[in-house]
């Protein structure tokens, strides 16, 4: 039974770096961005290409992926600039429309037969806790989930950076009128966001795999995160995330039979009780006007 | 099913709709190939005259892999029997199955109505084979199906048009039950599949094998389909049933998870896997790598069954397309086979005329998989208890033994 609170540890943490970006670019830069799973498998393929490098190709496929998620984000965010002041659904369509061409992309790529990536060398055996076999790859991703959380935490709140993108969530032509390119400030959060969800593909690999589809899967898994967690909240990411590997995994052992539905049980149940996700205060609720 | 989030939930439904749309679109532009024009115009084919052939497979999707080795399984039968069917020159037209009826019916109905074909044959989706019953029905044409192992195909959805040179899911799985009721699991078996059709299908076969032989099946997983990649939770639960061997059915990418998992959590070491063969048939077993080994499945085929037949086989493949058969590429060559010689006996090339030799051909005798009939309309075959071993640095599924021919059970 520990080891499924444990597994659901390194799961959460998974989907913390996952979330995070989506939370940040929808509740901070109101643009909804339905590419950040295609982002993920990008990731998840590049880890899959590199798998054979060892340490050296392990580190190799997060550099690159790190690159590419801040120049795919600057992308998205230079793409959606036109649509800014139109809705949603615009947005939503506009990214994915690109979720789809780099899904096809990344098949014409890596062919459509569903890839395992090994983890790197060292980690790839299990080891005991409590009392049962534990792969040890996914105490590193609690591990780096965790570094990851504590430094996106102190840069959002902490950082004069950080406090210039709450200002312009709080009010974008007040920062405009002292005289900030405040689309440079969306497009610096975009980067970040998109680097994060490229960098949980590459971290991601080993567990999920790198398979056509992944992209939807991990896109509708961030999604509930951000609901149950509220929008734009770093905290409420990385607590949705925690609670949504909990009820993935122990939910699961628990209550086997309702193993497909637990996940929008749980959904479902935030958004009866507080429908604006759990750290959704009066400021998601301004970024998400 | 799906939720969305609350602001935008609306939009978002409108959007995942429009998602779903595209690929029945792109479905329309399912890509021909092979031959063109001739065939038969107005009234029946002489005898002599060309057949032409529908062959429906997966080019695009999930299940595309399976459609190449059905492809090349068909091709090398006819260029191994000079391209044609009695005496008649097969004409082959291909068409995309898709993954889904939402593609593969339509594709079905093209070849029927706009390439006026005389035979269809192909088909991996079950939902597709039990969708077209009708099409087939009213053109009163022949259609081989070369995979969908649903049961209902040849049994509650049963037209005489219909027929399988594949498997059924069950019939797999029931050989598997017998196995493991007489090797000492009777005490306890936990079975696990996918919460889909075919998965129920496999399990309800190996349960009701597995308990008329006096096993006693101690648990029951059926982890969502298509939307479970860490199978962490259902591993504890197999654990905790103090089971003393797991039964299982997975494909593809679940496949492939799975069995890494099962591994990676310990229990490979504790609690011995078993499964229905496409747990590790394929390209599935090539990225499950050294985690697979001693997997042991049940199948109607091996390319490592040793019989000159096969041998024979196996080798022509090798050397045409560089890599070896799977059990796909000989369903589809089979189809071919029992079509060479249904079309040989029957007068005329429609469904009923075909039908009706189908039913007379007797024994498949120089198959790959070993020699089959036709019991109500899909095969009564050996299906072969084989486990995966590193042979020379390459994972394969050696047989075990053969646990001697199976019907499609009642």
């Amino acid at each position: 039974m520990l080891v499924s609170v444990l597994n659901g540890v390194a799961i959460g943490f998974l989907l913390f770096v996952l979330a995070v970006g989506l939370s940040l670019v929808f509740g901070m830069m109101d643009v909804l961005n339905l590419a950040h799973g295609a982002l993920f498998l990008g990731g998840a393929y590049l880890g899959a290409a590199f798998a054979g490098g060892g340490w050296a190709g392990f580190l190799t496929a997060l550099a690159i992926a790190a690159a590419a998620g801040l120049a795919a984000g600057a992308l998205l965010s230079l793409m959606t600039e036109p649509l800014r002041r139109r809705t949603h659904l615009d947005q939503a369509l506009l990214t994915l429309g690109v979720a789809l061409v780099v899904g096809e992309v990344l098949i014409i790529v890596f062919g459509d037969d569903p890839l395992a990536v090994p983890p790197p060398p060292g980690l790839d055996g299990s080891v005991s806790a409590f009392g049962a076999v534990y792969p040890t790859y996914r105490l590193l991703i609690i591990a780096v989930g965790a570094v990851l959380a504590l430094l996106v935490y102190l840069v959002v709140d902490r950082t004069r950076v950080g406090a210039l993108v709450r200002a312009t969530v709080a009010d974008r032509e007040m920062v405009a009128a002292i005289g900030v390119d405040n689309r440079r400030v969306k497009a610096a959060v975009f980067a970040v966001g998109s680097l994060l969800a490229t960098t949980a593909g590459v971290l991601g690999g080993p567990v999920y795999g790198a398979r056509p589809g992944l992209d939807a899967t991990v896109l509708i898994l961030a999604l509930v995160v951000v609901v149950i967690g509220g929008l734009g909240s770093v905290r409420g990411a990385l607590l949705g995330a925690l609670i949504i590997g909990q009820v993935d995994t122990l939910g699961r052992v628990l209550l086997p039979e309702l193993a497909s539905f637990i996940l929008f049980a749980a959904l479902a149940l935030v958004l009866v009780l507080r429908p604006r996700g759990l750290f959704g205060g009066p400021v998601a609720a301004t970024g998400a006007r | 099913m799906v939720d969305k989030p609350a602001l935008t939930r609306r939009r978002l439904l409108g959007l995942f709709g429009a998602a779903a749309a595209v690929p029945v679109l792109s479905a329309c532009g399912s890509s021909v190939g092979g031959s063109s024009g001739g065939g038969a115009t107005g009234g029946p084919a002489a005898a002599g005259g060309p057949v032409k052939v529908g062959l429906v497979v997966p080019q695009s999707g999930v299940y595309a892999a399976l459609g190449t080795d059905m492809q090349r399984g068909w091709e090398l039968w006819l260029k191994g029997h000079g391209g044609t069917f009695g005496n008649r020159t097969v004409e082959t037209v291909l068409a995309d199955e898709g993954e889904t009826p939402q593609t593969g019916v339509p594709a079905v109905q093209k070849v029927l109505q706009s390439d006026g074909v005389d035979i269809v044959v192909g088909l991996v989706n079950s939902a597709t084979a039990l969708g077209v019953g009708d099409l087939l029905k009213e053109s009163k044409k022949l259609l081989i199906v070369t995979n969908a192992g649903a049961e209902d195909v040849t049994k509650k959805a049963r037209t005489p048009y219909i027929w399988r040179s594949s498997f059924t899911n069950a019939q797999v799985a029931a050989a598997m039950g017998a196995h493991l009721a007489r090797s000492g699991f009777t005490e306890g078996v936990y079975a696990i599949a996918p919460d889909y059709a075919a998965g129920s299908e496999v399990i309800a076969g190996f349960r009701t094998a597995f308990e008329a032989g006096g096993g006693k099946v101690v648990g029951e997983a059926k982890p969502p389909f298509g939307k479970t990649s860490d199978y962490q939770p259902f591993l504890t639960g197999i654990q905790q049933s103090g089971a003393k061997a797991t039964f299982s059915f997975f494909s593809g990418s679940e496949a492939i998870s799975f069995v890494k998992q099962y591994q990676q959590f310990g229990l490979s070491s504790t609690i011995p896997l078993y499964g229905s063969g496409f747990l590790t048939e394929g390209s599935v077993l090539t990225q499950q790598a050294d985690a697979a080994l001693g997997v042991q499945t049940t199948l109607h085929y091996s390319d490592q069954l040793d019989t000159p037949a096969n041998k024979a086989f196996v080798e022509a493949y090798r050397t045409a397309y560089g890599e070896s058969p799977s059990c796909f590429s000989v369903q589809a060559y089979d189809a071919a086979n029992v079509l060479n010689r249904a079309v040989g006996a029957a007068p005329a090339l429609d469904g009923d005329a075909l039908a009706a030799a189908l039913g007379g051909i007797g024994t498949v005798d120089d198959s790959p998989r070993g020699p089959w009939t036709f019991e109500g309309q899909t095969p009564r075959q050996n299906i072969y208890l084989r486990k995966v071993e590193n042979v020379g640095g390459t994972l394969v599924n050696s047989v075990v033994s053969d646990l001697g021919p199976q019907s499609q059970p009642v």
